[in-house]
């Protein structure tokens, strides 16, 4: 007891000086890149990471910004959004961070655009894929180059529908991802002509898929749609294989699926699998075969779909360059339809109605542990309306149509 | 017919698998209840040391099959010495003591393992890989190996409770401990095996389950609560019990998934538990008086 509240009494004192003293004069801007960095997602957190360390290092080769040098800090969130909110505030009141890229999941990142809107921060979100974050939750200092789960759902039901089947079977994580992919994607078909035969959710970190599998089995679907991520992903493939489901079925799902790196050592149960993304170090296009070059150089590693904080960060540069200032309202002003020719996967530019970027995305066939290109969808053609303040899922239900 | 064969039939298979692999863990559960008079909450944390202690065993020796023997003896010794110096100071104190004790391990050992392995989630490779053709449907291999090892290890403990010496005094402890001490038994030495024994049981479901679920320090939280309905349903203390009970709960599991998602179905099981407790308290096979 005595020793415990002598430590007590120590680390208040360590915090009281550390606080007293004047604050050093500001060497280095620094960036807060907040998201899971050990768990279910965390190989897209730790990508995450290198793609903004990257653009990082990148700038402050050429002189920084403003004359400032800039400065990655890293947070783990738990992939929740009680430590989500806990770690960005962390980031902005005590790091000063002037941009904050993250989180991983979508819950995560909802939970902390309240916290970024609060204390006006540039937000940018480059994984995380729920409709909200463009419409309801949206607001002036947020930012996405991910495409979300309305933008992924137009880019693959048609090729779905043209190519795989009529009828499909939409199972899910049953948290704010996989709900948003899952209903966009329904959506979308229906409106096509397609049938949803069954929709299931899953909830996210589950061990054992096999009590769903006779409900997918029974309802007789052409094709399975599949919004997972991280482990999820690969432990479901594993048991779909395993119980012979991956040769039964056609799959499609979206694009953080699974990263590149987790491809290899499931590459036959994900053989033909067809997923949506926007890149792919495998893709023969200059820019991101350019991209990967720089990346691998740095890291020894391909780049994934998890490394778009590389353009997060140098759109920024850019906007304070311009703005002249570090302010988060000149910034997003300048941000606004703003483009560039450098990011990851080449020229790409801002809407400036909700923040969201206009990607060209590719459909990838999964072969021999390699997301190859097999088409592409134009930016103009998936990204759909602007829908700010509006309810992206006014109406929607889970229930089937019967045919 | 084509639903049965092709649906109702595979369910039933996976629920099988799993009501077997459950039963193991109960089954150590109920043994210590009805020996000791302690409901190991620390039984779960058990299980997934058995996981670890495997991971360490196949890091060492590259085989899951030496990670079967040895991970759950050395859990049994873990057992023998939590038994020995914290548990067994408690005995003639109300059970609730012993209640809050275990669960003060059960954390204690989820967050000294968390500490030595870190909370990342890990493998274990499947030791036998591929899928046979079953019933018209196919069937993973390691699924099969894991429903015959669990019968056959049910029906050892049968007949280890049943034919042997050592199982007959076992079961002579938990009827009069007393009168067995009077005549001669060794009774502390008995419990203290007992306690190592349920561990090592726990153990070996811990490894068995590793390569079908992923190993992580919590692994042991949800697998318990469902142990801790099986032997209430089976009938604390109820070897029998206990055994039935995890296949109607395996199976409750898998049928009611079909109909509702499966998520909603530990609802539907814990409406069977509260059923049983209002209509029949002692479980299915349980001693009168235990929870009446």
């Amino acid at each position: 007891m005595a020793v415990s509240r002598a430590v007590s009494v120590a680390v208040a004192l360590v915090l009281a000086l550390a606080m007293a003293s004047p604050a050093p004069a500001q060497e280095t801007i620094k960036i807060g890149d907040l998201g899971s960095k050990v768990g279910v997602f965390e190989g897209y957190g730790k990508y995450q990471t290198m793609g903004a360390v990257l653009a990082v290092e990148e700038l402050n080769a050429k002189g920084g910004v403003l004359g400032k040098k800039l400065e990655v800090v890293s947070e783990d969130d738990d992939t929740k959004p009680g430590p989500a909110v806990r770690k960005a505030e962390k980031l902005i009141l005590q790091d000063g961070v002037k941009l904050l890229i993250g989180a991983v999941s979508s819950g995560a990142t909802m939970a902390v655009m309240d916290v970024t809107k609060k204390h006006k921060v540039i937000h940018w979100n480059s994984i995380s894929c729920a409709e909200f974050m463009r419409t309801t939750k949206y607001h002036p200092y947020y930012f996405s180059n991910q495409p979300d789960s309305r933008m992924q759902a137009n880019g693959l039901v048609k090729y779905v529908l043209d190519k795989m089947g009529k009828k499909v079977y939409i199972f899910y994580t049953d948290y704010a991802m996989g709900q948003s992919d899952g209903r966009q994607f329904k959506t979308a078909l229906e409106k096509l002509g397609g049938e949803v035969v069954g929709v299931a959710g899953a909830p996210l970190d589950t061990k054992d898929f096999t009590p769903w599998f006779g409900a997918i089995k029974a309802s007789n679907p052409e094709v399975l749609f599949l919004a997972f991520a991280g482990t999820d992903s690969l432990r479901l493939m594993t048991q779909l294989h395993s119980f012979g489901m991956t040769k039964q079925y056609k799959l499609a799902g979206i694009d953080c699926f699974l990263l590149q790196q987790d491809l290899p050592a499931i590459a036959e149960p994900m053989e033909g699998f067809v997923q949506l993304n926007h890149f792919s170090p495998y893709n023969p296009d200059k820019d991101m075969q350019a991209f990967t070059e720089r990346f691998k150089k740095r890291w020894g590693v391909v780049p994934n779909m998890a490394t778009g904080s590389y353009d997060g960060v140098l759109f920024w540069a850019e906007a304070v360059k311009k703005a002249g200032s570090f302010d988060a309202d000149k910034v997003s002003k300048a941000l606004e339809g703003m483009c560039l020719d450098n990011t990851h996967i080449g020229r790409q530019c801002i809407r400036p109605e909700d923040h969201q970027m206009v990607m060209d995305m590719h459909l990838y066939r999964i072969e021999k542990g390699k997301n190859t290109p097999i088409a592409r969808i134009e930016g103009k053609d998936s990204i759909g309306e602007p829908m700010v303040g509006k309810d992206p899922v006014e109406g929607f239900t889970w229930e089937l149509k019967k045919k | 017919m084509d639903y049965i064969v092709a649906i109702l039939l595979p369910q039933m298979l996976h629920g099988l698998v799993f009501g077997a692999a459950l039963g193991l863990l109960a089954l150590g559960l109920t043994v210590v209840f009805g020996l000791l008079g302690v409901m190991n909450i620390a039984h779960g944390e058990l299980f997934m040391l058995g996981a670890y202690f495997g991971i360490v065993v196949i890091g060492l020796t590259q085989s899951f099959w030496m990670a079967l023997i040895l991970a759950p003896l050395l859990v049994g010794v873990v057992g023998a010495l939590m038994e020995m110096f914290t548990l067994r100071p408690l005995y003639k104190r109300e059970p609730l003591y012993g209640l809050i004790l275990t669960f003060g391990l059960a954390l204690a050992l989820r967050e000294i393992v968390r500490e030595i392995w870190g909370g990342d989630m890990r493998r274990i490779l499947e030791p036998i890989t591929g899928s046979v053709p079953l019933l018209g449907m196919i069937y993973p291999r390691y699924r099969l190996f894991l429903l015959a090892a669990s019968l056959l290890l049910l029906l050892a403990i049968w007949l280890f409770f049943t034919k042997t010496r050592a199982g007959i005094i076992v079961r002579a402890a938990v009827q009069d401990a007393e009168m067995l001490d009077g005549l001669g038994v060794n009774v502390p030495r008995v419990f203290t095996l007992t306690f190592a024994g349920s561990a090592a049981l726990a153990a070996l479901a811990g490894l068995l389950l590793a390569p079908v679920f992923t190993v992580v320090p919590t692994m042991g939280v949800e697998m318990i609560l469902l142990a801790f309905i099986v032997v209430i349903l089976g009938g604390m203390g109820s070897l029998g019990g206990s055994v039935l009970a995890a296949l109607v709960i395996g199976q409750a599991q898998s049928l009611f998934s079909l109909w509702m998602n499966p998520q909603r179905v530990a609802i539907a099981i814990f409406a069977i538990m509260i059923f049983v407790l209002i209509v029949r308290p002692r479980g299915f096979f349980g001693r009168e008086g235990v929870l009446e």
